[in-house]
């Protein structure tokens, strides 16, 4: 038996499945202690415990530590040499410079000042603080200096992360980011998953427990330790990977539409993967590295607040409580589809009411402007939509072959998941023009997402034969290369190291591993060639594990 | 998190499958630093600065501005369609107000293309710079007066003679001075054709001219002068070969220096043009450059091996410059007074090579003198390839008289020609007669 639990900001939706069949849906209200929130509704799905064999977590925690900062100062060591200024990336004061930089190929060309560490170290020390961040630019070219300032640190601080070894991609000012917020979230992590251990074996609950990351893959609870930043905007990555799990034909792509009371996520999936953020995802305006799904959120969901702005019918962003049907006072779409016949649990004399003061401002039939609101809503999320899918398809290309053969994303049919999914399938099909489809049990397709994800991780390798050298940052491998390494060399030499390292990486055994990027250059200087240059990334694909999918 | 003072488009096209040959400077491998540079120093999070897909210029975009011979297939490869769409898309992105400034980040270059195009030169094929300006006037009738500044270490020789004739684009190059180096051209003497006085400006610098006699030139001439032909648009030709570091040349400027020009001329679009030290100096000028078009501080941006005091210019070189400074403003300064010949029309002959394909050209080009317009021209046109054209040039505003000489040049030529060509702006058409 498979246990999914997703920790929604108001709602904790918990899935059971077995032998192919969800066997046990839950549901319940998130709490202020997420513990007792994840017993409550492991619980209230009232199954047999002994069974369960892998649990899958997703949750806000990381997510809300960082939104509102609740977290430990944290502290941050960076060498980064000339370039933007560093300090005008700096969050808090907690920021130190060091002297020390490293150029684009990884080559030092200043060293480290370590009696200015050690000087710092103190300082930070001496304010209290317990963990450490450390970033050099070009860290992932080189991870020498970072390494160092790590050494001479090491005793001193319960928590430290290298920039390096949190993703392989070139970005110093996301790097530094990502690498704060790791460190940050460090203690608030694994005090976390002390306690839902703890809790979980009062219950007689032994399996392993993996978390859910941005990007739609899992991890153990052993790298979300280490790399807890990852689990950052696991929500939606929660009901995409629900979606993938949920779609029929996963050779059409579709576009996923996950309502719920505030707002609508929409997603993309080509091939049953989920598109990712080619960047990384922000959080709280804020840019980082993390490899997470490419999703875009618009303000209109089943109780967003509806209103007559200078004449015009208004629907979101806010919300303003429960609909008027399920006993808020304002009126919302819900209470819309609740006049029209269409909400049958929902009390539609209140929502009546709700909405006949809008009608009367606009001096129309309740029943009109009832069809109106649904309609501004799925605007709304058409609009939004067709800029995602535009700004998709304006994704720079750096090769002729890729601007003469664009392969532009075109759904073929929608998806519709979460609350209202069933009420607004007929209006999103008009809209769209496009078959759409509302899966069974699509009002827990997060938590089936979470249960069914498959482990996910990603490594870059570097290989520059001119220097003899070939790295992996984020496992921190160096190795000496001959000048002769060739590209399948190289591939086959990532696909054996991502092997090595999967109980590090946070993999179980049921991964796909495939090369999401590869380039080589020949590297020329004067006229004659002096080496290759060579980079990947090799990726384990996000998708659903072969219980489920072979099903 | 950094705020741009400005909005910057990037179009950002490095062609990673397109080379000249595979260790030709224009290979692969050219823009792969530059692009770690700006993707680690996180250019593209700054507010401000977005990065743009390019576009693909089509066939009647390159013929407002070239006469490809025998046809633009057979001279351009998909990589040209690209690096001159790249700065037709910035040019879109500016003229349309989507941002403030931009910078068409892209290869392969173009300002040694002329107007006739029997090959490529100075591994150019087509000047994008061009194309993207005609694209300009095409859709952008209020954009009237365009100033470039060329800022690579060669001569335009290229943009220079597109824009030759032409009253309205004023064409200003500083460059290693060509007694030194490639194209051997780009004298003060050169200062436009009959009707178009003053709308060239040649500054050739002395070898081993560091930033500050560049800056001195930027601000004692290059300024002066577009301050007072006032400009529509400013296109800087942002070549980067005048770096201390680059193989092919001989001249000191730094990335620091690149920078603070961008942050003076203030262009409208930067396209990027020749620079081949794609790992000492290419990711630092780029960056710097972004940085001063976004106005975003870049007085940290530095090559990490750069030593002032060793690319400083001597006395003699800066007094130099000081003189010939004096020179060419008084140029610029006497060129109403500059009558243009008497006679219905003028006439020059001249040879020009294609080094990088080989070829020889001998030009035969005829202008109309005319009080009415720019002035009709036509070039006949002799290649070692064996063709020979007569390209004929309806210039925008061009009279009715000039335009009856144009078809009269079409109709009867007057030599044994593979192929005649009428270039008419106004009415943007163009005519092929395969004789
Ligand atoms: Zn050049
Ligand atoms: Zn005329």
């Amino acid at each position: 038996m498979i246990l999914g639990i997703d920790i929604g900001g108001t709602h904790t939706d918990a899935v059971c499945i077995d032998d192919h069949k969800i066997i046990a849906t839950a549901k319940s209200a998130t709490g202020d202690d997420l513990v007792r929130s994840i017993l409550e509704v492991v619980h209230a799905l009232g199954i047999d415990y002994s069974g369960i064999s892998r649990i899958v977590l997703s949750t806000t925690l990381s997510t809300n530590a960082i939104i509102e900062k609740k977290y430990a100062p944290t502290g941050m060591i960076v060498s980064a040499g000339p370039g933007i200024d560093p300090r005008l990336y700096f969050l808090t004061d907690d920021f130190y410079l060091v002297e020390g930089a490293i150029d684009h190929r990884g080559r030092e060309y200043i060293p480290v000042n370590q009696e200015q560490v050690k000087q710092i170290a103190g300082e930070l020390k001496g304010k209290g603080i317990a963990g450490v961040g450390v970033v050099s630019k070009f860290s992932v070219r080189n991870s020498q200096h970072e390494t160092m300032i790590r050494s001479i640190i090491e005793e001193d601080f319960e928590n430290i992360s290298m920039g390096h070894t949190m993703s392989g991609s070139l970005n110093f000012h996301r790097r530094l980011n990502t690498t704060y917020f790791n460190t940050a979230v460090m203690p608030v992590q694994s005090r976390f998953v002390g306690s839902v251990r703890r809790a979980l074996r009062e219950l007689g609950i032994h399996a392993p427990m993996l978390f859910l990351k941005a990007d739609g893959g899992t991890y153990s609870s052993s790298a979300a330790d280490r790399l807890p930043v990852e689990t950052i905007l696991s929500g939606p990555a929660a009901s995409m990977m629900g979606a993938v799990a949920l779609c029929r034909d996963l050779n059409t792509t579709t576009l996923v539409l996950d309502v719920g009371g505030t707002t609508t996520d929409i997603g993309i999936l080509i091939d049953g993967v989920p598109i990712l953020e080619p960047r990384g995802v922000n959080i709280n305006g804020l840019e980082t590295l993390v490899r997470g799904l490419k999703v875009v959120s618009v303000g209109a969901g089943g109780d967003s607040y509806v209103q007559v702005k200078g004449g015009t019918l208004c629907v979101g962003p806010q919300r303003h409580g429960p609909p008027a049907a399920m006993g808020g006072s304002a009126p919302t779409p819900m209470d819309a589809f609740a006049i029209l016949g269409k909400f049958d649990s929902g009390d539609r004399d209140r929502a009546r009411s709700a909405v006949s003061g809008i009608a009367q401002t606009l001096g129309r039939e309740v029943d009109d402007v009832s069809r109106e609101i649904i309609s501004v809503m799925v605007d709304n999320i058409r609009t939004t939509a067709l800029d995602f899918i535009d700004e998709v398809n304006s994704n720079p290309v750096y090769t002729i072959y890729e601007m003469l053969h664009p392969e532009l994303v075109k759904p073929e049919q929608v998806m519709i998941i979460g609350g209202p999914a069933r009420q607004l399938q007929p209006y999103i099909e008009e809209a769209f023009q496009l078959k759409c489809i509302v899966p069974d049990h699509a009002m827990v397709a997060n938590a089936l997402g979470a249960a069914l994800a498959r482990t996910t991780a990603q490594i870059t390798m570097l290989a520059d034969t001119q220097q003899r050298r070939m790295i992996c940052p984020e496992l921190d491998i160096e190795e000496e290369v001959p000048l002769s390494l060739s590209f399948e060399e190289l591939k086959a030499r990532g696909t054996a190291i991502i092997k090595e390292n999967a109980a590090y990486l946070g993999l179980t055994d049921d991964v796909e591993i495939s090369i999401l990027e590869e380039q080589s250059f020949n590297m020329v200087r004067g006229f004659s060639t002096t080496g290759k240059n060579m980079r990947l990334k090799i990726q384990t694909r996000p998708g659903i594990i072969r219980e489920w999918s072979s099903r | 998190m950094i705020k741009a003072k400005n909005r910057t488009g990037l179009i950002f096209f490095p062609a990673y499958d397109w080379e000249i040959t595979p260790s030709h400077p224009e290979r692969k491998e050219r823009l792969l630093y530059t692009q770690d540079q700006v993707m680690e120093e996180g250019v593209l999070d700054i507010r401000g600065i977005r990065e743009f897909k390019a576009g693909l210029a089509s066939q009647e975009d390159i013929n407002r501005a070239h006469f490809c011979v025998p046809d633009v297939a057979s001279r351009i490869t998909p990589s040209h369609n690209v690096s001159a769409g790249g700065c037709i898309e910035a040019a879109r992105l500016v003229l349309e107000g989507v941002v403030d400034n931009a910078f068409a980040l892209v290869r392969p270059p173009g300002h040694h293309a002329m107007r006739v195009v029997h090959g490529a030169r100075g591994f150019c094929n087509i000047n994008i710079e061009a194309v993207m300006i005609e694209w300009i006037r095409r859709h952008y009738p209020r954009i009237k007066k365009i100033a470039i500044v060329d800022t690579d270490c060669h001569h335009g020789d290229g943009t220079q003679d597109v824009y030759w004739h032409d009253p309205n684009v004023l064409y200003i190059s500083i460059h290693q001075d060509g007694r030194t180096l490639y194209p051997g051209s780009g004298f003060p003497e050169e200062f436009g054709g009959p009707r178009a006085q003053g709308m060239t400006l040649n500054v050739p610098l002395p070898p081993k001219t560091s930033d500050a006699g560049m800056l001195y030139v930027m601000e004692h001439v290059i300024l002066p002068v577009l301050d007072e032909f006032k400009p529509d648009l400013v296109i800087n030709s942002a070549g980067q070969d005048n770096h201390y570091s680059d193989p092919i040349t001989n001249m000191s400027f730094t990335a620091g220096g690149y920078a603070r020009l961008n942050e003076m001329l203030r262009p409208d679009i930067c396209v990027l043009e020749g620079g081949y030290s794609i790992e000492a100096a290419l990711p630092y000028v780029n960056t710097g450059i972004i940085l001063a078009l976004a106005g975003v501080d870049y007085s940290y941006v530095r090559e990490p091996d750069l030593d002032p005091s060793r690319i400083k210019e001597d006395s003699r070189v800066m007094d130099y410059i000081k003189r010939l400074s004096e020179k060419l403003l008084q140029l610029w300064h006497d060129r109403s007074s500059m009558q243009p010949p008497d006679g219905p029309y003028m006439e020059r002959t001249r040879s020009i090579f294609y080094d990088t394909d080989g070829i020889s050209e001998t030009q035969k080009e005829v202008i109309r003198i005319c009080e009415d317009c720019p002035g009709v021209f036509r070039i006949n046109s002799h290649a070692s390839t064996g063709y020979h054209i007569l390209g004929i040039h309806v210039p925008w505003g061009a009279c009715d008289e000039c335009r009856d000489q144009a078809q009269n040049w079409f109709d009867y030529p007057d030599d044994y020609f593979y192929a005649v060509y009428l270039q008419d702006m106004d009415r943007d058409a163009y005519t092929v007669k395969v004789l």
